[in-house]
């Protein structure tokens, strides 16, 4: 029986295109726009040239292949920089009043005033130290070919070159970690999804067809059992699936840990899929309303964790400590970030303590529902 | 007996949908269970297979009390339900596999049944088929494929015709007095008299939760005093003729409405006979005669006093 009820709930589970869209798909699609959006930093097209100004003097004037250099970078429709060539107190003036970013100074060495840091102030800096590097290698092929330097030095004022090198390391890796963390814990709770179906096609108060299978001669507790089983273990390949998408796909680094990251979406999965069972059995006809709630938790759950904005996470943990234990999708989130951050494995078991509990309480109040044969009304 | 239900009530809240119900069903019947919408008898239904709680009484099949474990009882039971109940990603042929595999284990033996049922609604054509890809005729006859393929010894069908072709519905009264003919029994619940009249043995008719008459059609119409309805087209006939013919004996009623004469007779012979002598006798122009014996509608205008159909 067992292999009978569990090989035909794949197939319609499978076959159920909303659910494993939910499932599965969106949080592909939603792993590929977050990669996306967070790559375009490092794209050229989206790029602003960076307000710049450097210093009028002697040594400037006579550095004659760093004012090619810079002047070059400033040409053109891909430039990198707006080059404002001024006195030093106008460069100050400049500076202060936010008109640019920052300014040079040529010097014995060429140095970088800027106010504040930041991405646009990493990539001057950036292209400083590059051009610093390179003249000395360029000096080389001065002495022999002079022509041919100015062209080494012209090419290292291309932008693409820093941009990519310096939105890399400039945006906190924990912050773009955690958007995927935080997408793998709402794709773990979309299985919400599965674990519906499976009552309402378990409950006869729900549908006619789980009424059908009601008054088959066969254990409740167990066509219930058998049901989940296969949409569990839909659910844990599919997030397995959104795993070695982020993994091999985007690059997404999950640390050295790689079965308990694993575990954790085994979890995550068996946590989401009941989740979506008991919100079913409670609500038990309106479909719309199911979905509502589940679709609220979980996104409600993830933007809580940092899914749409990265600093939530933390200001939750700020402001509303509770919270961030209360919510289980930030619990899925930060077992993942402290699986990834810390070498001490005391965190990650606290999340998974508590994920358990949620487990035990989604289970406990389904089987409290689904044990019960005969309905006061259909 | 088949299936025994002993004063059974079930209480929705302050509505009272089942009010001390008592019917058996014999073996090798087809029982009706005819009765308006809201009568009761979708609730009547659920309360046998145990599937809603109920408020009193006592439900025994194959002479044994009933419950929701009762899995040796269920194993010879086959539902279909009133709603269209199958899996929408799953074919015609794997729903019905699925079901009947609920039952039967043994596989060469199920893939026989599946197959027969198949045959049996005339879905031959369509195995590898969704649901949605059905029209409503041929979906209502998965359905019945579905709660039938394990060759049950009680079949119970609730409405199974509502919304169906003529064509599907003939297919599917002919496919129950087929299973009946093999020996199955069968409970069978409908709004329409003409399908309960057509294939039913015995019939009980409901009303409110209540049973209001049981037995053969035959029995059912002897119960009431129509004996005959009698409609004339007939053109000026005057009102003092129209009392006069109330006035006959054995008539009960005369209507006269846009040329039409409408007589209902009480029982007894010679009815048409004496109504015709009568209407020559006044020298009334008619056209078309026809005479019609009562039908269950009839009766249950008659016990009743409002019309079966809505
Ligand atoms: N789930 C329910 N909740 C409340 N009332 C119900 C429910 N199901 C049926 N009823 C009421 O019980 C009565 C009998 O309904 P039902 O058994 O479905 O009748 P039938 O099948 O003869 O059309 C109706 O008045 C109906 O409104
Ligand atoms: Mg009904």
């Amino acid at each position: 029986m067992f292999r009978h009820i569990f090989t035909y709930r794949l197939k319609s589970l499978l076959r159920d295109r909303t659910t494993i869209f939910w499932t599965i798909m969106f949080p592909i699609i939603l792993a590929v726009f977050f990669h996306l959006a967070l790559s375009n930093l490092g794209k050229a097209d989206s790029f602003e040239p960076i307000d710049i100004a450097v210093i009028d003097n002697v040594q400037y004037r006579e550095d004659q292949s760093f004012s090619m250099t810079l002047e070059e970078a400033s040409k053109g429709e891909d430039r990198l920089f707006n080059l404002k060539v001024v006195s030093e107190d106008e460069a100050k003036k400049l500076l202060e009043d936010g008109a640019i970013k920052g300014y040079i100074e040529a010097g014995s060495s060429i140095n970088l005033v800027i106010m504040e840091s930041g991405l646009s102030q990493s990539i001057i800096k950036s292209f400083i130290d590059t051009y610093t590097q390179t003249v000395s290698a360029v000096k080389t092929i001065i002495s022999s070919n002079p022509e041919k330097a100015q062209e080494v030095l012209n090419s290292i004022a291309h932008r693409e070159n820093y941009i990519k090198e310096v939105s890399a390391t400039a945006s906190e890796p924990d912050v773009v970690l955690n958007f995927f963390y935080s997408l793998i814990a709402m794709a773990c709770f979309y299985g919400g999804f599965l674990g519906l179906r499976v009552i309402n096609d378990t409950q006869a108060d729900i549908s006619s067809l789980a009424a059908r299978i009601n008054v088959a001669p066969v254990h409740k507790i167990k066509t219930f059992i058998y049901s989940m089983s296969a949409a569990l273990l839909i659910h844990i390949v599919e997030t397995f699936t959104l795993l070695a998408f982020l993994r091999y796909v985007l690059n997404i680094d999950f640390g050295s840990k790689t079965g308990y990251v694993l575990l954790t979406t085994i979890l995550g999965s068996v946590a989401g899929v009941f989740m979506g069972a008991l919100i079913s059995a409670m609500v038990k006809k309106s479909e719309a309303m199911k979905v509502a709630i589940l679709l609220a938790v979980t996104m409600g759950g993830s933007f809580l964790a940092g899914m749409m904005v990265g600093e939530m996470k933390y200001i939750v943990a700020q402001n509303l400590p509770a919270l961030s234990y209360i919510n289980p999708i930030n619990l899925l989130t930060d077992a993942l970030y402290s699986l990834y951050y810390y070498d001490s494995l005391s965190r990650y078991f606290t999340n998974m303590a508590i994920l358990a509990a949620y487990i035990l309480i989604f289970g406990l109040g389904t089987h409290l529902i689904v044990r019960r044969r005969k309905y006061a009304r259909l | 007996m088949v299936v025994n239900v002993k004063k059974l009530v079930k209480r929705y809240d302050d509505l009272i949908a089942l009010d001390h119900l008592s019917f058996s069903v014999k073996e090798g019947e087809v029982f009706g269970l005819l009765g308006p919408n809201g009568s009761g008898k979708t609730t009547a239904i659920n309360c046998i297979l145990s599937l809603l709680k109920y408020d009193k009484g006592e439900i025994e099949i194959f002479n044994k009390p009933m419950s929701p474990t009762a899995y040796d009882i269920k194993r010879d039971i086959g539902i279909v339900m009133q709603n269209v109940a199958v899996y929408e990603e799953l074919t015609v042929y794997e729903n019905i596999d699925y079901f009947c595999g609920l039952y039967i284990n043994d596989k060469i033996l199920r893939k026989d049944y599946v197959e027969d049922a198949i045959k049996f609604v005339g879905l031959e054509d369509y195995k590898k088929f969704t649901p949605k890809k059905l029209s409503g005729g041929l979906l209502r006859r998965l359905n019945i494929a579905c709660g039938i393929a394990h060759k049950p010894k009680l079949i119970i069908l609730d409405e199974p015709t509502v919304a169906v072709d003529p064509q599907s519905r003939n297919k599917i009264l002919e496919g129950i007095e087929e299973m009946n003919r093999q020996g199955a029994t069968v409970i069978y619940t409908s709004h329409y008299m003409e399908e309960v009249e057509q294939i039913c043995s015995r019939i009980l008719i409901i009303d409110k939760g209540k049973a209001v008459a049981t037995g053969t059609k035959e029995e059912l119409k002897e119960m009431i005093t129509l004996g005959e309805k009698i409609t004339i087209e007939a053109y000026g006939v005057p009102e003092k003729s129209i009392n006069s013919l109330r006035d006959l004996p054995n008539i009960s009623s005369v209507e006269y409405k846009e040329s039409i004469l409408k007589i209902k007779a009480l029982k007894g012979k010679n009815n048409l006979e004496s109504v015709l002598e009568f209407i020559k006798n006044e020298n009334i122009q008619f056209a078309n005669i026809y005479s019609e014996l009562p039908t269950l509608n009839d009766v249950f205008l008659e016990i009743t006093g409002k019309e079966l159909r809505d």
